[in-house]
């Protein structure tokens, strides 16, 4: 017994196998046993078809390993179906499910572009919240824009504190004046008053 | 151009940037360091300013560049005994562990990836030579693994500098290298023959010759590299690859809780490392 | 010196509570989610916990019941903290193991009262 070499490689079995048909994979997905359902999850990342099925089953699953190996999958195939299906569960009552979903929308920003006006305008100020923290990884010039107009017309502190949050790290000087009337609409609000002096900061070092 | 000037803001827009980005936390005190090699970067893209350099990290698609600017800003010098602590808390703890669940006569499996040009896994080799008292109990194997050709190539050949080799108690060095002209050293055939080579690019979902039945992956200063979902399906891919029970080590200013949280975190006194749980909760 | 952990992923709101806190005498500690505030705290336990619902990767309800599940932890003082204000959030929030639970934005003197009174009087 001692140091010795290796002289196979021990390859794992059933490792991701392209010739795995979509459905007994899809099958693995609800199956009873939790290791099978997150290599079931894993192993459909390669599969945009699994899109709908995957969201789905994001809602139902209660393993924290498989949904994560859901999100991680879903981030890496995006496209349409996908950020349709995600949207609804932003307004879910199961906290982990919200936050999933924003996180898997985090990172498809191309796809998400075209919701955001949507988003923005909801009625619901939690939901117009979660869209400031979705639009975090879009291009700059639009989320100048996007944020100013939440700065002069949001109704809500805490979407306006999102958005303040987020232009501490790219402000520049054009979004100023909306800052100022962010200020002036929450005058007495700390919070507030804190974040818009963090914007200026930023902005004015341009 | 003259050389970018970084602010107080700047310095901690970046910080907060590079460390959601690879989980590495500059304290105050690294600012002057930072700073240079960060000037470095700026001039180097050809952005005029910090904030133009900052979007562009921020906010295209810039694998190329976050690469160069880790790179610059990680020493990421390889040496034999690197990070060694590591290596006494796998002979004092890790292993421990590990030989309790196996059979006398066992295999027990470590995996270096990436291996780069060898110090790693030939320090492991010998290390465990010299500071495991069960070692004559079981069959180790090391297993060494990095995406570059030419690394592997070099590693195989075991020639090293004295650099590289400035760490090793001189009696380690005696006995298992040979002195070659130019100052170099070559590690003995018996030391480079433990170690079994193989290509393997940990980001590529298609590869798919995964390994499996590892008790202890040294995985370090790679996972930084990564981008997000990236990151996150190499973890998965490295925990599907341990056995149960098995360990993941990191460096040392990395973390798996931003990666993954299919591990749990074992304090050890000689270092903190990830564990596959040995039986999931039910 | 009592230690508060700051769990939130907001950059802003970090800053804007530990402002608040080391003024007040806390030495401030920060997380940006619920995994990485879990490790910070099996690490090192902390005196006081301000944890945000809402954050990528593990939410605060998710990271109160591992952190209730830990031996380090378990009777350390969590207020959780959220946009959200209807009463079966709050309800929520002492199901998974707050002591408190606040609505943003909050005030600086709300903050340093209760987190003297849950740290059990001055912070030093």
């Amino acid at each position: 017994m001692a140091l010795r070499k290796a002289t196979t490689i021990p390859l794992q079995s059933g490792a991701a196998d392209e010739s795995s048909a979509l459905e007994s994979l899809v099958r693995q997905l609800s199956g009873p046993d939790v290791e099978e359902r997150r290599h079931a999850a894993r192993n459909l990342a390669n599969r945009p078809d699994a899109a709908a099925v995957l969201v789905s089953r994001l809602a139902q699953e209660t393993e924290p390993d498989v949904r994560e190996a859901i999100a991680t999958s879903l981030s890496a195939i995006g496209g349409r179906e996908a950020v349709e299906g995600l949207i609804p569960y932003l307004s879910s009552d199961d906290a982990a499910l919200r936050n999933t979903a924003i996180e898997i929308l985090q990172h498809l920003p191309a796809d998400v572009a075209s919701h955001v006006d949507g988003l923005l305008a909801n009625p619901d100020p939690d939901l117009r919240i979660f869209a400031v923290n979705i639009i975090e990884a879009l291009s700059h010039p639009r989320l100048e824009t996007w944020l100013s107009d939440i700065l002069r017309n949001d109704p809500h502190v805490n979407v306006v504190g999102a958005a303040l949050n987020l232009l501490s790290e790219i402000a520049t000087a054009a979004v100023l004046p909306a800052v100022e009337q962010a200020r002036q609409r929450f005058a007495g609000e700390p919070y507030i008053d804190f974040a818009c002096r963090a914007v200026e900061k930023r902005a004015r070092e341009s | 151009m003259p050389e970018p000037c970084i602010s107080d803001v700047d310095f901690t827009m970046f910080r907060e940037l590079f460390y959601r980005k690879t989980g590495i936390w500059f304290e105050d005190g690294k600012r002057y360091f930072v700073d240079r090699r960060l000037s470095e970067r700026i001039l180097a893209s050809g952005k005029g300013s910090f904030r133009q350099y900052y979007q562009k990290l921020r906010w295209s698609d810039n694998g190329a560049e976050w690469q160069a600017l880790i790179n610059a800003l990680t020493v990421n010098e390889t040496y034999f005994f690197r990070e060694v602590h590591q290596f006494e808390c796998l002979v004092n703890s890790m292993l421990e562990e590990i030989a309790q669940h196996k059979t006398p006569g066992g295999v027990i499996r470590i995996w270096s990836i990436p291996s780069s040009s060898g110090e790693e896994p030939y320090s492991l080799a010998i290390y465990l030579l010299e500071k495991w008292r069960k070692l004559s109990e079981f069959d180790v194997e090391i297993l060494a693994s990095d995406i570059d050709t030419e690394a592997l190539e070099r590693a195989r050949a075991g020639v090293y500098s004295a650099r590289s080799v400035q760490y090793l108690p001189k009696e380690y060095l005696l006995k298992y290298f040979t002195p070659l002209p130019g100052d170099q050293y070559q590690l003995n055939e018996e030391i480079r023959g433990t170690v079994a080579f193989s290509r393997i690019n940990l980001a590529d979902p298609q590869d798919t010759g995964m390994f499996q039945n590892i008790d202890v992956v040294f995985c370090r200063n790679l996972l930084i590299y990564f981008d997000d979902i990236s990151r996150r399906r190499a973890a998965e891919t490295l925990y599907d690859a341990l056995a149960p029970g098995g360990f993941i080590c990191l460096g040392h200013s990395e973390s798996m809780s931003r990666i993954s949280s299919l591990f749990t975190l074992r304090r050890f006194p000689e270092a903190i490392v990830y564990q596959k749980p040995i039986r999931r909760a039910p | 010196m009592k230690r508060v952990l700051i769990v939130d992923d907001a950059v802003t709101v970090r800053l804007y509570h530990r402002q608040i806190l080391e003024q007040a005498g806390f030495c401030v500690e920060e997380a940006i989610n619920g995994l990485e505030a879990l490790e910070k705290a099996v690490a090192a336990p902390f005196d006081l916990y301000l944890v945000d619902v809402n954050m990528p990767r593990m939410d605060g309800y998710t990271f109160l019941r591992e952190l209730r599940a830990c031996e380090e932890a378990r009777q350390a003082p969590a207020v959780m903290i959220s946009t959200e204000s209807q009463e079966k959030d709050r309800m929520a929030a002492y199901a998974a193991g707050a002591n408190y639970y606040l609505s943003k934005p909050i005030l600086p003197e709300t903050l340093v009262r209760l987190a003297s009174l849950l740290t059990g009087g001055r912070p030093s």
